[in-house]
């Protein structure tokens, strides 16, 4: 039978190349054997429609050969929990290490514009793909190593029987977000607290022993002064710190402390970017400044120079990782959320 | 085929997996070849789709259990498996786990449609 014929010659070219002759011998045997059951019962040979129906109820050629062939796997069922875990590492701190590489190298270049950090931001997703593409190479060679020599990698958890429940990391014990009340004195200690250091930074620039302890009299006998910048600065913090003393209350007055809000957390970390912008924009990057620039310059202009370099660095530093722990916080947020939506619509 | 449909026939083909290959396990004391296996379970109720039942026919005979030859047979070639001694022995314990998975079942339903 011509259809026949032209059925199993595509199934063959899916079989394992190996047994292929065999597995085709016995499945032509099998399948004629049918052909002349259904002729008996008809009477008649088959019509080509007939015969068509009856090829395609089999299955198509390689949906046929398909359950011939080893069942492998690029990577398989035992590593995927592994490799899952691993890729999401990789990512995070692939981001991690971009952001301060490309802030640093940005930063040396000379030119902190737009263009800059756009091109950053598009060269993001090829740092990941490759990232990703080399730990996908990796858990392959490891899936293929499991799968032919499981004694090579005795050490892989969930390949091998070796491991032991107490060997586990312990538990760490945290509150479910955005569920579990805060207690009252835990509260008012909060917003103590946070007065507390209103009144000691309203202190400070009366008594700068308060910030510097005896470093103090040092500045004051010392060529250097602090440069105007840090007087922004010194008021976005005592604003943010009372706006943060002022929630605090508000929280009391009306009952709200009881249940901690994480976005009210991360939107004050955000605002907490804003002093730091501000040093960012030091005019001339200058930190420190001179008291007497007429006749100090000359002997001290190069070690205020290194100081305001140091000093800028720190800042572009914390620029970076600020930013990279708020996304993260933002991220988990989201995550705790999706989670918490899924139990209370199960 | 709905999603309800759908999530039934995947758990139905999960329930039939082992149990198919016990019923081949218990059809092959006797001697058959592909096809005539294949009418045979068919018969007893066991439709088997021949694109699982030959592949399994393979798995079985790799994993020591089935001896196969080939034969001639109203002038065609044809491949005969039976089960072996080893598959024997297999095909007991099978049963034996069989009948008390399958107590256990019953009893299980019952117990919670009493």
């Amino acid at each position: 039978m011509e259809l026949l014929d032209r059925y199993l010659e595509a199934v063959q070219k899916h079989l394992p190349w190996k047994r292929q002759d065999d597995i085709l011998a016995e499945l032509r045997a099998n399948l004629e054997a049918q052909l002349e059951d259904k002729e008996k019962e008809l009477g008649r040979p088959l019509s080509r429609e007939e015969a068509e129906a009856w090829l395609k109820q089999l299955g198509s050629p390689m949906q046929v050969a398909a359950p011939y062939l080893p069942q492998q796997y690029l990577i398989g069922p035992r590593i995927f929990p592994m490799y899952w875990f691993v890729l999401r590492t990789v990512f995070l701190w692939a981001t991690i290490i971009y952001l301060i590489v490309s802030a640093a190298l940005i930063y040396a270049s000379g030119s902190v514009d737009g263009p800059a950090v756009a091109a950053a931001i598009l060269r993001w997703p090829v740092v990941l793909m490759n990232a990703a593409a080399w730990v996908t190479l990796i858990f392959v060679a490891i899936e293929y190593a499991v799968t032919h020599a499981p004694e090579k990698l005795p050490g892989i958890s969930g390949v091998t029987a070796s491991w032991s429940p107490s060997d586990l990391p312990p538990v760490i014990v945290k509150p479910p977000s955005g569920t579990k009340p805060r207690s009252y004195i835990g509260a008012v200690a909060e917003a103590f607290f946070c007065l507390l250091g209103l009144v000691w930074l309203l202190l400070v620039p009366h008594f700068p022993f308060l910030l510097f302890g005896p470093g103090s009299y040092y500045l004051a006998a010392s060529p250097f002064q602090l440069a105007p910048v840090w007087i922004v600065f010194y008021w976005w913090v005592a604003v943010l710190t009372a706006g943060q003393l002022i929630w605090h209350c508000v929280d009391l007055w009306t009952g709200s402390w009881q249940q901690p809000l994480l976005v009210k957390k991360t939107l004050l970390q955000a605002v907490g970017l804003i002093p730091l912008a501000v040093l960012l924009s030091a005019p001339g990057h200058l930190y420190v400044t001179l008291k007497h620039p007429a006749f100090d310059l000359e002997k001290y202009g190069a070690t205020m120079y290194t100081i305001n370099q140091s000093i800028h660095k720190g800042v572009l530093v914390l620029c970076v990782l600020v930013p990279v722990l708020l996304i993260v916080g933002m991220v988990k947020m989201a995550m705790d959320a999706y989670r918490g939506r899924l139990a209370s619509a199960h | 085929m709905t999603i309800a449909e759908n999530l039934f026939e995947n758990l139905r083909l999960e329930l039939r997996r082992g149990c198919l290959t016990l019923a081949v396990l218990a059809q092959l004391r006797q001697e058959h070849y592909g096809y005539t296996l294949r009418k045979a379970l068919a018969e007893r109720g066991l439709a088997i789709d021949e694109s699982t039942l030959y592949p399994l026919l393979r798995r079985l005979e790799s994993q020591g259990l089935l001896a196969s030859e080939w034969r001639e047979e109203d002038k065609r070639n044809k491949r005969f498996y039976r089960l072996n001694s080893d598959g024997e022995q297999m095909l007991g314990q099978l049963l034996e786990e069989w009948n008390t998975l399958n107590a256990s079942v019953i009893a299980t339903v019952n117990s919670h449609s009493a």
